[in-house]
């Protein structure tokens, strides 16, 4: 047991505390009326539990990345994916490899290789299917952890600007014009540079440019809601400003931020390809399809052409944006109040 | 109208001396001027001193506060200085040198998304219903997942290599530009015409279960004289605010875009400075592209009002 | 949408969110009923109409411009121009501050020296003069010089002395009288060896002249002071040891305080190249971008980031084809237009190309002369190495084998507390490491088998470099590295101290996809010996700065040749170039010092190769670098380019190519047949599928108004 303590790093809750909050979070939601019709109407569409699927499996895929151990005290801890595809004897090769191939390509003198890959290898020698795998790790937190970092920031600035307007409201308001009148890019590059490179860093930097579309929504959505009755009838009870915008607001927003947080998912996964074209996405060692896409750029020029690190990053990618935008479109449709309303 | 107008000009100066602020700060937090200077004066190993000449050349051994005065009222002034580079060239030659290509690749990819998006949004909601509309339909969804990058390999894979019928990258001035837009303009409409024909088809919806709808059907309207006469009409309101948000984006190009095929435009200029840590350049061109954001909001307001009448600005 | 809260700046965009951020929601229909649907809709769809009909004229006059993959104006392919491309946009065109290689291809074309190096002869290079009109005229002199301190010594000092041709003209320019260049004269020379010590120009060389050059310390002290007073700086102060010929305005002499026979290669390079002082005091920092030089081109057009255009200079100097050249240069057709008149190329055009595949896709089409095969390529080039792909070679396609004269090492920093000092367990350590790294796999994986594995400093082709000689740190052999770490006192790479595998830090420039790749490699090879490496990987300036200050404990560094002479590699591990100068690793062993000092200013003798050998072997035993490998390329040229052969050093290489027009354009129509019908095929398909649908439609809208009710429903 003392071993396996000292082998088995605290980290490895992070993940597991993660998912049982997500969970817990939809579980209780289903509670109230509005999601339990929600869920009802997403359960009768096919395509959107087909979708769900999917995102599970990368998730499961994610979390399975993200626990690790060390196989002995000096060694590197590793995720229980490398430690299967160890168990199967999937070993590094020299250079790249086509699937199934016995040889290596790309070098002047091909060597056999020591096992076979279903995907091929890349350049480094790693197995493409491995590399594709840990990907989803990288997807999942640069969506998922981005997403955590900037919703409760956007929803508390909008909803005071919307609320108190006035001073609040220029501040707030100030704040984001002029975050958002600096292209995009440029912050994120900016951000990166200061924080260092880093999957979390590059969540901060996603992070300080898509908050502003959503504080924006939320001001308006806010702004709607400050002058219903309910609103209105609260305040002449002179409940408090902040009990209001908690118990009556937040609720009756919730839904529009959460379908515009599953929107936003997708887009943060796929500007993780850009800043890697741009060389600062995340470092080298991190499984990562955007590097594996740029990487494409060069083996694309090549004689045999190495497809398939390209195919494999590419298509596991797709198809996670794929599902996310299939779902989130789902999503919409089950809980727009406005539709429902009809 | 004009005193709306005025107003919003006024409210701009903040915002931009907010940017400049932003871009100071950012700029000492990422790079120091003896990185600038090592990297711009172009020897293998500067010495010391020669770095220590050349901050005090380019103004960098003033206090802070004063630099960030001085840099900041001179773009005010539209005087934009000369680059921290070797070359040394002033920034406002260099823009109007550059702006050129982009201008042109934005207007055209502009144009042509607007055009293809609404044709193909109208064609979808002509056939709502049928197997065209669904598979229309998945395949922008189909589209928008696909990653830029992948769009921009494969279409000078395409384009370029095995159909040969154009430029694989580069640029030459005049008419014989339009041979080295035409791929990049065709990647910027692929690219964003999943979403946008989605939306648009969506907001051609919206109108066709409007009441003055049925009323000219009842009237026996033909299906496509109702689409193209009173829906594309009253559709035209949101596709024009959605779009005349692009604006900005007209002036400093596309970042990506230039840098792949290669066009000597200002989104090469900037991505240029901000990896050489040419700071005089980022600032000039981060404080125009700032300036013409807010042009765009401000633009988008008025052709609001103009297209609807009952939008007033006041 | 009425209500619309216009004033604060984001007003109309909130009412937009509803559009914008959520597509496909629907809008309140309350609000959307409008009075004036009925109105003005022929005129917006006029409009619409007119906007899709300038689309198409667009469409129709794109593909009239002639919808082919030509990058140029269709009549240039048989013209006498030339289509090379340069990796970055040039950084400078000043002569005095040009330094890297792509701005130097330029600035060499348009700026000539007192010397150039021989187009076809090679081991060793040799300098021919170019604006000289003799062979500079060296002697000793005993005199009595001025030291930094202040105070004067005795020294054994070279007198040499210079004479330049008397019918060389600068370009025409306007910041000459009538725009006509005028006569070049010595003092012109001796004007731009004042402007590299002028504090204010950043010359990156002046350091190997300005301890040498008698006065010049003193002028650089003079001129820096009156920039810190604000002034302009004096070009009139003298310096003693640049003098010009009271009677011969063609002759200038140097003096130097201690011999320094490299100097001729400097006189090579275009830092030494004539200036006119009015071009400089008109232009200013513009110098950069409006060269006034004495070259066989001059500068036509210049886009950033573009293109850059040479032409040929009316006022150049007369120059010829060389006669002879080595053997096998007769055989390869080198020698075919010896005596012609220089240069053979009316127009130069260099394309600005960053992504290696663009730039390979265009070689691929003919539309550029000469390319290299880099990583990328190498493999649709060469399937194996020397042997040209059959598809390239059926094109006529040549292949040409180019050796640099460079080499790229790993260093140690010799300060750092764990791999520095000259301690046993020290030197243990770093020479266990030298020898856990494969250079072979290294070529193999990262370069592709080009390249030869470095032994020590001085690359093939330089006096000083042996062939045989074997670095016995770095034959690879795992055991034996091991039994090394064992003996610097990590027996299975363990720190005694703490019980855990020993951290080596590792920095490194690697932030491509080329380069993450070599990095998976060199940390793959260091765990191997059973080391942890940390791997962290900066954007190369920043890199630099942790290397010029110290801060780094192994790192990846190289070094290219400014002159083909060894004591321009051996003096990377002279104590006194210690950091920023370019002995990075702060390698400080007096002996090494010693001999290289002797070895400094000695002709190329038995006995100057006899001191190399014994710096390499001091060296080599204290390993405060682990040699990589000196470069070998490959180049692609195309058939109707003649004349190419690659030199390491000198970069005027264009001035020697001819260009077969015919040929060109001939091949060039071959190869670039453009095929429409997929892009055809694929519209008709499309267009096709909505035949069957238009049906559906018809009969829906007939049975519409039949009954009178809405068509398809509206959810997304």
């Amino acid at each position: 047991m003392q071993a396996f303590t000292s082998l088995f790093t605290i980290s490895n809750l992070v993940p597991i505390v993660a998912i049982v909050v997500v969970l817990a979070g939809i579980r209780r939601a289903g509670r109230q009326p509005l999601w339990a019709e929600a869920y009802r109407r997403l359960g009768r569409n096919r395509a959107a539990i087909f979708s769900l699927v999917i995102i599970g499996v990368y998730c499961f895929v994610a979390t399975l990345d993200s626990i690790t151990w060390k196989s002995n005290a000096l060694a590197q801890p590793e995720s229980v994916i490398t430690h299967l595809f160890n168990a199967m004897h999937v070993e590094a090769e020299r250079t790249y490899s086509a699937p199934f191939a016995k040889m290596t390509t790309g070098e002047p003198h091909p060597h056999p290789l020591k096992g076979w890959h279903v995907l091929g290898t890349d350049g480094s020698g790693n197995d493409v299917l491995l590399e594709t795998l840990r990907g989803c790790r990288t997807s999942i937190i640069i969506g998922g952890f981005t997403s955590l970092l900037i919703t409760p920031v956007a929803v508390l600035l909008g909803m005071l600007a919307g609320y108190f307007g006035h001073r609040v409201d220029d501040l707030i308001q100030y704040l984001y014009t002029t975050l958002g009148s600096v292209p995009g890019i440029l912050l994120n590059i900016a951000f990166l540079l200061v924080l260092g490179p880093g999957l979390v860093n590059l969540c901060f930097a996603l992070g300080i440019t898509s908050w502003v579309d959503l504080c924006r929504l939320v001001r308006g959505e806010t702004l709607k809601h400050r002058d219903r009755e309910y609103v209105r009838a609260a305040r002449a009870l002179g409940v408090r400003d902040i009990r209001i915008l908690v118990t009556h607001i937040l609720p009756n927003i919730l839904p529009v931020v959460i379908i515009t947080v599953t929107l936003n998912f997708s887009s943060l996964v796929l500007s993780e390809t850009i800043l890697s074209y741009l060389g600062i996405g995340v470092p080298a060692g991190t499984g990562s399809w955007g590097n594996m896409i740029d990487a494409a750029r060069l083996e694309l020029a090549r004689d045999p052409i190495i497809w398939w690190n390209l195919t494999a990053a590419s298509t596991a990618l797709f198809i996670l944006v794929l599902a996310l935008n299939v779902f989130s479109d789902a999503l919409r449709d089950a809980v727009d109040p406005r539709l429902r309303s009809s | 109208m004009i005193g709306y107008l005025i107003r919003r000009l006024l409210y701009s100066i903040p915002i931009l001396i907010g940017v400049c602020f932003l871009t100071f700060v950012l700029f000492y937090m990422t790079a120091s001027p003896t990185e600038i200077a090592r990297r711009n004066l172009s020897a293998k190993n500067p010495t010391a001193q020669q770095i220590k000449d050349w901050e005090h050349q380019h103004g960098y051994d003033k206090p802070k506060w004063q630099q960030f005065v001085d840099t900041t009222e001179g773009l005010f002034l539209l005087r934009l200085g000369r680059s921290d580079s070797v070359k040394g060239e002033r920034v406002m030659t260099r823009i109007k040198e550059s702006w050129f290509p982009s201008f042109e690749i934005a207007l055209l990819s502009f144009t042509a998304a607007i055009t293809i998006n609404l044709s193909l949004a109208l064609v979808v909601a002509y056939f709502r219903g049928t197997y065209l509309d669904i598979y229309g339909t998945s395949l922008c969804v189909f589209m928008m997942s696909v990653t830029y990058l992948v769009y921009i390999i494969g279409g000078q894979f395409v384009f370029g290599r095995l159909l040969k019928l154009t430029p694989v990258a580069g640029f030459l001035p005049g008419w014989e530009s339009l041979r080295f837009a035409f791929l990049p303009v065709v990647v910027a409409v692929i690219s964003g015409m999943g979403a946008s024909v989605r939306q648009f088809r969506t907001f051609m919806l919206d109108e066709m279960n409007q009441d003055y709808v049925r009323t000219a059907r009842a009237k026996g309207v033909s299906e496509a004289q109702v689409l193209f006469k009173h829906v594309l009409k009253n559709a035209a309101i949101p596709v024009l605010t959605t779009s005349v948000q692009a604006i900005p984006g007209l002036f400093l190009g596309s970042i990506l875009l230039e840098s792949f095929f290669n066009i000597p435009g200002l989104g090469n200029y900037l991505v240029d400075a901000i990896n050489s840590q040419d700071f005089a350049v980022v600032r000039a061109m981060v404080f125009i592209g700032a300036l013409v954001t807010i042009f765009g909001y401000i633009l988008t307001d008025i052709s609001y009002a103009l297209v609807d009448k009952r939008v007033r600005l006041e | 949408m009425k209500n619309a809260k216009v004033g604060s700046n984001a007003g109309i965009l909130i009412q937009l969110f509803g559009t914008a951020v959520l597509p496909g929601c629907t809008l309140p229909r309350t609000s959307r009923v409008s009075r004036h649907d009925f109105m003005n809709y022929k005129n917006l769809t006029y409009r619409f109409r007119s906007i899709g009909t300038f689309f198409i004229c667009l469409c129709v006059v794109v593909f009239s411009a002639g919808c082919g993959n030509s990058p140029y104006p269709a009549a240039n392919s048989s013209r006498s121009i030339l289509y090379l491309a340069l990796t970055d946009d040039v950084k400078t065109l000043d002569p005095t501050i040009a330094y890297d290689v792509d701005s130097g291809s330029i600035v060499n074309l348009l700026y000539s020296s007192y010397f150039k190096y021989d187009y076809l002869k090679r081991n060793p290079l040799q300098l021919d003069l170019c604006l000289g009109a003799r062979m500079p005229i060296v002697k000793k002199v005993r005199y009595l010089a001025a030291m930094p301190d202040g105070s004067k010594k005795m020294v054994d000092g070279q007198l040499w002395t210079f004479q330049i041709r008397s019918d060389l003209h600068f370009q025409n320019d306007p910041c000459f009288p009538h725009g006509q260049g005028r006569q070049i004269t010595a003092a012109d020379f001796i004007y731009s060896f004042k402007r590299m010590a002028d504090p204010s120009v950043p010359c990156p060389i002046v350091a190997y002249f300005d301890t040498k050059i008698e006065g010049m310390a003193a002028y650089e002290a003079h001129n820096r002071k009156l920039i810190n007073e604000h002034k302009k700086p004096d070009y009139s102060y003298p310096i003693a040891g640049l003098q010009l010929d009271r009677r011969n305005p063609y002759i200038f002499r140097i003096l130097l305080n201690h011999p320094y026979p490299q100097l001729r290669y400097l006189m090579a390079m275009s830092f030494t190249a004539p200036l006119a002082h009015e071009a400089v005091e008109m232009y200013g920092a513009h110098l950069a971008t409006h060269p006034v030089g004495c070259g066989q081109y001059v500068l036509a057009k210049y886009v950033p980031r573009g293109e850059i255009v040479l032409k040929t200079n009316p006022n150049r100097p007369v120059e010829y084809y060389p006669n002879t050249g080595m053997p096998g240069d007769r055989a390869a057709g080198l020698l075919v237009d010896a005596g012609k008149q220089l240069p053979l190329v009316n127009t130069v055009q260099f394309n600005i190309i960053r992504e290696g595949i663009t730039a390979w896709n265009e070689f691929r089409q003919g539309y550029l002369d000469a390319t290299g095969v880099s990583q990328n390529n190498f493999q649709q080039a060469m399937p194996r190495p020397d042997y040209l792909s059959p598809d390239l070679a059926a094109r006529g396609i040549r292949l040409v084998k180019s050796v640099g004269i460079d080499v790229d090492y790993y260093i140690f920093n010799m300060d750092d507390p764990v791999v520095g000092g000259f301690s046993a367990r020290a030197r243990h350590l770093r020479q266990a490491i030298s020898m856990a790294i494969d250079e072979r796999e290294e070529i193999d994986l990262e370069t592709l088998g080009l390249g030869t594995p470095a032994q020590w400093l001085v690359p093939p082709g330089l006096f000083g470099y042996d062939p045989h000689y074997v670095n016995p740190y770095r034959v690879f052999n795992l055991q034996r590295a091991k039994a090394l770490l064992a003996e610097a006192g990590y027996p299975n790479g363990i720190d005694p101290t703490t019980h855990k595998r020993l951290v080596i830090y590792y920095d490194n420039s690697y932030t491509d996809a080329a380069g993450r790749q070599a990095l998976a490699l060199h940390v793959r090879e260091l765990d191997a010996l059973g080391i942890d490496v940390v791997a962290r990987s900066y954007r190369y300036n920043v890199f630099q700065d942790h290397v010029n200050n110290g801060q780094f404990q192994f790192a990846n560094w190289g070094w290219v040749a400014d002159y083909p002479d060894p004591e321009n590699f051996a003096f990377l591990l002279y104590g006194p170039n210690k950091r920023p100068g370019p002995n990075e690793s702060d390698y400080n062993n007096p002996e090494y010092n010693r001999i290289f000092a002797e070895m400094q200013t000695m002709n190329d003798t038995p006995a100057r190769a006899h001191l190399i050998a014994e710096l390499r072997d001091i060296s080599v035993r204290d390993c405060p670098l682990v040699y990589q490998r000196h470069s070998e390329a490959y180049a692609l040229v195309q058939p109707w380019l003649k004349n190419y052969k690659p030199n390491p050093i000198a970069l005027d290489s264009p001035e020697y190519y001819r260009i077969d027009g015919a040929l060109r354009a001939k091949l060039q129509h071959r190869w670039n047949k453009p095929k429409v019908w997929p892009l055809v095929l694929v519209l008709t398909l499309l267009i096709a599928s909505a035949v069957p649908a238009l049906n559906v439609v018809k009969q829906r809208a007939n049975r519409h108004v039949r009954r009178s009710k809405p068509g398809g429903n509206a959810g997304s």
